[in-house]
């Protein structure tokens, strides 16, 4: 093992982490073991439908759905695909079929279940005979309005995303796309569905057009956040209030996080190495490889093993773009209802907000890629803590009480711990790349 | 009036001079006293001879001069000379074809007086907002940045395009809200209110600045 | 390795390319080949571009066996420090180039650096951005700028790095380093102290300032210096100002630059590689071609006239980036004394300006335009 990974002589927990992981190519989470089973985890399906049920009791096709801008939402639904009851229901029953896959144990619903905030709470995600990936499954929840999909952006479309975990060898495994429609073909219940949905019979691209008809009614909008927008000023508290305005100002969220009528998630669907991958690698020597491995195999399957499998996934949107200045970036993701779909960072490394804010306090992870926005914020404690408040109020109404239980977890944790927290960096005392510079690391 | 600045300026420099002078000249004997006369050859003050020479009396001196100086000549507009010998500022629009033109009570007859003054009172805020666009401690900045240094002459700057929206800012932005975003960050100052004398001064500069752009709001 | 075909499809592009990869690889010894083929290979049929700047495969060739073969050297530029409690940001951007510089595999052969080192001229700036540049690993060369010089006339300067002006030879290129930022006495007659000519000078736009010259002095033992070096000697001018006149406004000017143009025009292969204008920016003049380097703390924008036709300019920087629009490059020096410009944008791809788009005129191996001009 040659000397390629700069390592923080203070953190040697994390300096075992990246050991393990040039030697077992696979991340060290804290806590991350497969929970295996017939679940994977996750809730039953039969009990995530009724929830869905409970929670989106009827769902009207023919109007665009409430806090979503009517002109941009019709932007998004694609021409092919417009929303119709049928086809929301088709995608319904898909979703949550775990015959999908090709043992028989995962579907959708299994990494974005709905009674865990349409994620699995977890790192990083795990798929059929207990595989473990190497990315945290972002929430299905108000999907509609990102420009791409995936952490990396390798799907435009709903549509395509949908359809790439059913033949990926670690998620749900299939073969080829022929072989998820032929374990669903002979049931009468989906060739009637399919009928009446795209007058078809069952095939690969139609299931990913149901199940991205049904995520766009997954809209959860209706958060204490959205009223104090509206103009309800006591919908949130004054903490939060005051997270509002740091958000906006010093704390430097909106650069990257945007919240308005035409854009109500907070992403700028844009991506952005903010140094969380940095903590790990070598980025020149896994770009070069990344490179050759994909002149052997091109391909969007290669990208998507390669991106789930290997070292290489921390290249992140430089895996499809191949550009310079995408090395080690990835999306921006939504803030809506962040208090339930934990832990955070496209590698789950992240187990509560304040750790989030750590990290951006003190300007991420240096590295040569990193977004020049980011950089030390001399936020307070009290700041903080008024920012995570914010964050906090941004969950939809429905999930109050699991996102109250994930506040009261998350708090109690980050008053034993928070390794990412580096005052002398958040202050501006020490500068990001200094130690670089200067050889004070290992 | 008298910016502040012109007159730290001119202060600081009479100070020197004061400095010199005194320091150069035979020590006086307690009693005797000395005369200290402004450049202008003319506003005079009297100081103890047995005072030491020193940065900051010799400060002291030069604002009681400068103050003298100023109560004669309330309407000087060195600053605004001063100014326009640093940075070259555009002139506002020649409005002299209109003078004899006008009817009734409200414009009466315009006269040469009238597209004076008018001319006269624009200039002032924009040549004060070229002050403050060139000055770290106007802006209120905390890491001694000013606009020009980014936006020489107020290049780049657009006031054209507004409003048009930004989501980095959150909302529509108008010129104001972009120039408080940029003191806010680049310049990490205090942001300023939408009628603060030095956000008008500015937003008249920089507008000035870029006099015959044709307007093109939402354009990015 | 030499750029060759004009401007085709991609496709066509990526073959022709490829096949001349394969073609020039063929006189490395087998090890190298190897490893340096796959690599490139992939680069090029995986993006279509000609060079995969940051993992330069093609630079294998370069470095590992013949320095015969040509050199590149490195350069930061206009780092403008204040003190760092006063503003931290600079000083955080120049801590990023040398971590840059200092990642270049290989290492260049030394690293310029490009002026204004200092924002005021003040002793604990240029002492902290000399502290700084001892970081890096590589043997750094120092230019002057008006920033740094002219609240003390260069005392503080000198002490720390010597005379300003001076000359070396390198692999066969006869290097010039010039103090090109000299202007004529404005403060005297006003009666400034050091702290108001500095302030002056600091001003891009302020009007009270002198144009930049080289001056009589400096031509003179310029004319000296260069006497005695053959003409067919590649010669490579370091200097802060252009030298030539882009924008007199800015001082994107020097005064004198026909005299000076003059004095270099006898020699047939000259680049000159300046700082102070913080864009990317190219010229060319008769056989001088003119590159200019990115600045690490804020960028310019491009002056509303007089912007040489050759530039390719750089997307305008986007104001929500801190980092957009600078960073920091190098200068790849052909074994014929001819160069190709690398621009290491942050948070952009390099730009490349190679010799032969220069020598043909901007026609040949043209970069990437913006899609983003500034308006």
């Amino acid at each position: 093992m040659t000397g390629a990974i700069r390592i923080r002589p203070a953190n040697a927990a994390r300096a075992l982490a990246a050991a393990v992981l040039l030697l077992c190519g696979r991340p060290l989470h804290a806590a991350e073991a497969a929970v295996g089973g017939p679940t994977h985890g996750a809730l039953p399906m039969d009990q995530q439908v009724t929830r869905i049920d409970a929670l989106l009791p009827e769902v009207n096709v023919d109007q665009p759905p409430a806090g979503v801008d009517p002109t941009i939402f019709a932007l998004f639904v694609p021409s092919d695909n417009e929303m119709s009851p049928a086809r929301v229901a088709l995608g319904k029953k898909l979703y949550f079929d775990t015959r999908l896959s090709a043992d028989g144990t995962v579907a959708c619903a299994t990494c974005h279940d709905v009674s865990r905030g349409f994620t699995d709470q977890r790192a990083v995600s795990e798929g059929i005979r207990d595989q473990l990936g190497r990315r945290n499954a972002p929430t299905t929840m108000n999907t509609v309005v990102f420009q791409s999909l995936f952490l990396d952006g390798r799907a435009p479309t709903l549509e395509a995303q949908a359809k790439l975990p059913i033949v990926n060898p670690i998620e749900m495994g299939q073969p080829n796309g022929a072989a998820a429609a032929q374990a669903i073909a002979n049931d009468a219940d989906y060739q009637r569905m399919f009928q009446d949905a795209y007058s078809r019979l069952p095939n690969y691209d139609d299931i990913g057009r149901a199940i991205a008809n049904f995520e766009r009614t997954l809209i959860f909008l209706n958060s204490p956040f959205d009223q104090f927008l509206a103009g309800q000023t006591d919908a949130i508290s004054p903490q939060a209030q005051q997270g509002w305005v740091l958000f906006n100002g010093k704390a430097r969220c909106v650069s990257c996080h945007p919240l308005n009528r035409s854009n109500p998630i907070g992403t700028d669907n844009r991506f952005h190495n903010i140094g969380v991958a940095a903590r790990h690698q070598d980025f020149e020597k896994l770009a070069r490889q990344a490179l050759a491995e994909l002149q052997k195999q091109g391909g969007l399957d290669a990208v998507d093993r390669m991106a789930l499998s290997t070292d290489m996934s921390e290249l992140g949107r430089f895996l499809i773009t191949k550009n310079r200045s995408d090395i080690g970036a990835f999306r921006t993701l939504q803030l809506r209802n962040i208090g339930i779909t934990g832990p955070y960072m496209h590698d789950g490394s992240m187990q509560t907000l304040w750790d989030v804010m750590d990290h951006y306090n003190k300007g991420g992870e240096a590295n040569p890629f990193l977004d020049g926005g980011i950089e030390p914020l001399a936020l307070s404690e009290d700041e903080i803590d008024a920012v995570v408040a914010l964050l906090f109020s941004m969950t939809d109404q429905r999930f109050a009480d699991q996102n109250q239980a994930m506040f009261d977890k998350q708090h109690t944790l980050a008053q034993t711990q928070r390794p990412f927290r580096d005052e002398a960096l958040a202050m501006r005392h020490v500068f990001p790349f200094e130690q670089r510079v200067t050889g004070q690391q290992q | 009036m008298i910016r502040p600045t012109t007159v730290a300026v001119t202060s600081a420099l009479v100070a020197a001079v004061v400095i010199a002078v005194l320091a150069g000249q035979h020590r006086a004997g307690a009693g005797e006293n000395v005369e200290v006369k402004l450049c202008d050859n003319h506003t005079t003050t009297t100081v103890p001879g047995d005072q030491p020479v020193t940065r900051e009396n010799g400060e002291k001196i030069a604002k009681a001069l400068m103050d003298q100086w100023l109560r004669a000549n309330p309407d000087s507009k060195a600053w605004m000379e001063e100014e326009r010998s640093k940075h070259s500022i555009v002139n506002p629009a020649d409005n002299s074809g209109l003078v004899g033109r006008g009817q009734g009570a409200t414009y009466g007859q315009i006269s040469g007086d009238d597209v004076a003054t008018w001319r006269e009172e624009t200039l002032k805020l924009v040549v004060d907002g070229s002050t403050v666009f060139h000055s770290g401690d106007r802006l209120g900045s905390t890491i001694a940045v000013s606009c020009d240094m980014c936006h020489p002459d107020a290049a780049n700057t657009h006031p054209e395009t507004y409003p048009k929206f930004q989501p980095q800012l959150g909302r529509v932005a108008l010129l104001r809200d972009m120039i408080n975003w940029c003191i806010e960050h680049p310049v990490r100052g205090k942001t300023l209110s939408a009628d603060d004398p030095n956000m008008r001064a500015l937003e008249a500069y920089i507008t000035a600045q870029r006099k015959g752009a044709a307007l093109d709001y939402g354009r990015r | 390795m030499r750029r060759r075909a004009a401007f085709k499809s991609i496709e066509t592009r990526h073959h022709e390319e490829r096949d001349e990869l394969f073609r020039q690889l063929h006189n490395l010894d087998r090890r190298t080949f190897v490893k340096v083929s796959l690599a490139a290979a992939a680069a090029v049929t995986a993006r279509g571009l000609a060079h995969p700047f940051s993992f330069m495969p093609i630079d294998v060739a370069y470095g590992a066996t013949e320095p015969a073969q040509g050199f590149r050297i490195a350069y930061v530029s206009d780092a403008h420090l204040y003190e760092r409690t006063i503003n931290e940001r600079f000083v955080r951007q120049l801590l990023r180039a040398v971590d840059d510089v200092n990642g270049l595999d290989p290492q260049p052969d030394f690293v310029l650096f490009g002026g204004d080192l200092a924002q005021l001229g003040a002793a604990d700036e240029l002492a902290l951005g000399a502290q700084i540049l001892k970081n890096v690993k590589a043997p750094v060369r120092m230019m002057v700028g008006e920033h740094d010089w002219y609240l003390d006339m260069g005392e503080k300067w000198r002490e720390l790095f010597g005379q300003p002006t001076y000359s070396f030879d390198h692999k066969g290129v006869h290097f010039v380093v010039l103090n090109s930022v000299i202007e004529k006495d404005f403060w005297t007659e006003r009666g400034m102290t050091p702290e108001q000519r500095m302030h002056t000078v600091a001003g891009l736009d302020n009007g009270i300032q002198s144009r930049f010259t080289v001056g009589d002095e400096q031509r003179a033992w310029l004319q000296k210096d260069l006497a005695t070096v053959p003409k067919t000697t590649p010669l490579i001018v370091f200097s802060h100002s252009p030298l030539y006149k882009y924008y007199r406004n800015w001082n994107f000017w020097t005064d004198d630059a026909d005299q000076v143009q003059a004095i270099l025009k006898p020699f047939n292969k000259v680049t000159v590689v300046h700082g102070h204008t913080h864009q990317l920016l190219t010229n060319r003049i008769g056989n001088i071609n003119f590159h200019g380097m990115l600045s690490t703390a804020w960028p310019w924008p491009y002056a509303p006239q007089g912007l040489p036709p050759l530039t390719i300019q750089m997307n305008r920087p986007d104001p929500f980036n801190p980092a957009d629009g600078l960073g920091n490059g190098e200068v790849r020096v052909h074994p014929d004394g001819l160069v190709d410009k690398v621009y290491n944008l942050w948070n952009r791809d390099p730009i490349q300006i190679s010799s032969t788009y220069m020598s043909s005129g901007g026609k040949k191996d043209v970069p990437a335009k913006p899609n983003l001009v500034s308006f």
